[in-house]
């Protein structure tokens, strides 16, 4: 079994499986990770905490870039082509350039 | 179990949750699988929103497509990383990934410059530090008996996760 502990409570609803109103919800967390391979069996307490902080500093960067694509169209409309934009512009989200270009 | 096998994205623009403060049914952990693709695959948009807000100024709108692209990025980036970090835990043969797994698995994948608030942020969560600030902002959590937990000192997993910040050999 996973380990039952400190943080499980957590996992287990004890918080509302959150850690606070402004933070992500550690259970959904988890589960995406489950879901991103078959490799993925066990994963420790604190994963989904680190993950929790982890998305938040990568939800205000492509935003932050996003938002460098949105002005230079002469908008204050965040769109989701300049999430695509800020995704091409950025070697570091390569891995992303499938997501946006789906649709 | 959960139900592990990717849904298909067939929902077309299906409902968006709305107010989004995670039903407990949620939260069940293994307990009630395939309630709906949207809560599977993403995290909650209201969430994701509020923290785009933090990175733009005020006067910025969000559309909700952008809104939509950013909850199926962070997905991927979950994906992507855990993905890296797994592969050392089969690599290793070990079968739990921790938190030293996935600040490695950031570090190999350029987010290094997330590793550095990320210690911070396990640092202060160690403490209860920050925990307890957000619940105090929170106010309405009937937690305070839960955080008690969260100060006990046997952080095994913790500890083993800051060794990989102690020894930055990689």
């Amino acid at each position: 079994m996973r380990q039952a502990g400190t943080y499980s409570s957590m996992l287990a609803g004890g918080m509302s499986g959150r850690t606070g109103p402004h933070s992500l919800p550690l259970a959904r967390i988890k589960r995406i990770m489950k879901q991103s391979s078959e490799e993925v069996k066990m994963i420790s307490g604190e994963a989904p905490i680190i993950f929790s902080k982890a998305c938040e500093l990568f939800i205000e960067e492509l935003a932050r870039r996003a938002w460098a694509a949105a002005l230079r169209g002469k908008r204050r409309t965040l769109l989701r082509e300049d999430v695509a934009a800020a995704i091409a512009n950025t070697d570091l989200f390569d891995f992303l350039l499938h997501v946006v270009q789906n649709k | 179990m959960e139900d592990s096998s990717p849904a298909s994205p067939c929902g077309g623009g299906g409902s968006q949750e709305g107010g989004e403060q995670s039903p407990p049914s949620e939260v069940g952990g293994g307990g009630g699988g395939g309630a709906g693709r949207e809560q599977d695959r993403f995290l909650p948009i209201a969430n994701v929103t509020r923290i785009m807000k933090k990175g733009l100024p005020a006067n910025a709108k969000i559309a909700k497509e952008s809104k939509e692209a950013m909850q199926e990025c962070v997905s991927e980036f979950i994906s992507f990383v855990t993905s890296e970090a797994s592969h050392r835990c089969l690599n290793e043969k070990r079968k739990t990934i921790n938190g030293d797994d996935l600040l490695w698995a950031m570090t190999q994948l350029g987010f290094d410059n997330y590793v550095e608030p990320l210690k911070l942020f396990l640092q202060k969560y160690r403490e209860g530090g920050e925990g307890s600030a957000k619940r105090e902002a929170g106010g309405s959590h009937p937690a305070t008996s839960a955080m008690g937990e969260y100060q006990v000192p046997q952080q095994g997993s913790f500890t083993q996760g800051m060794n990989y910040l102690n020894s930055q050999a990689y």
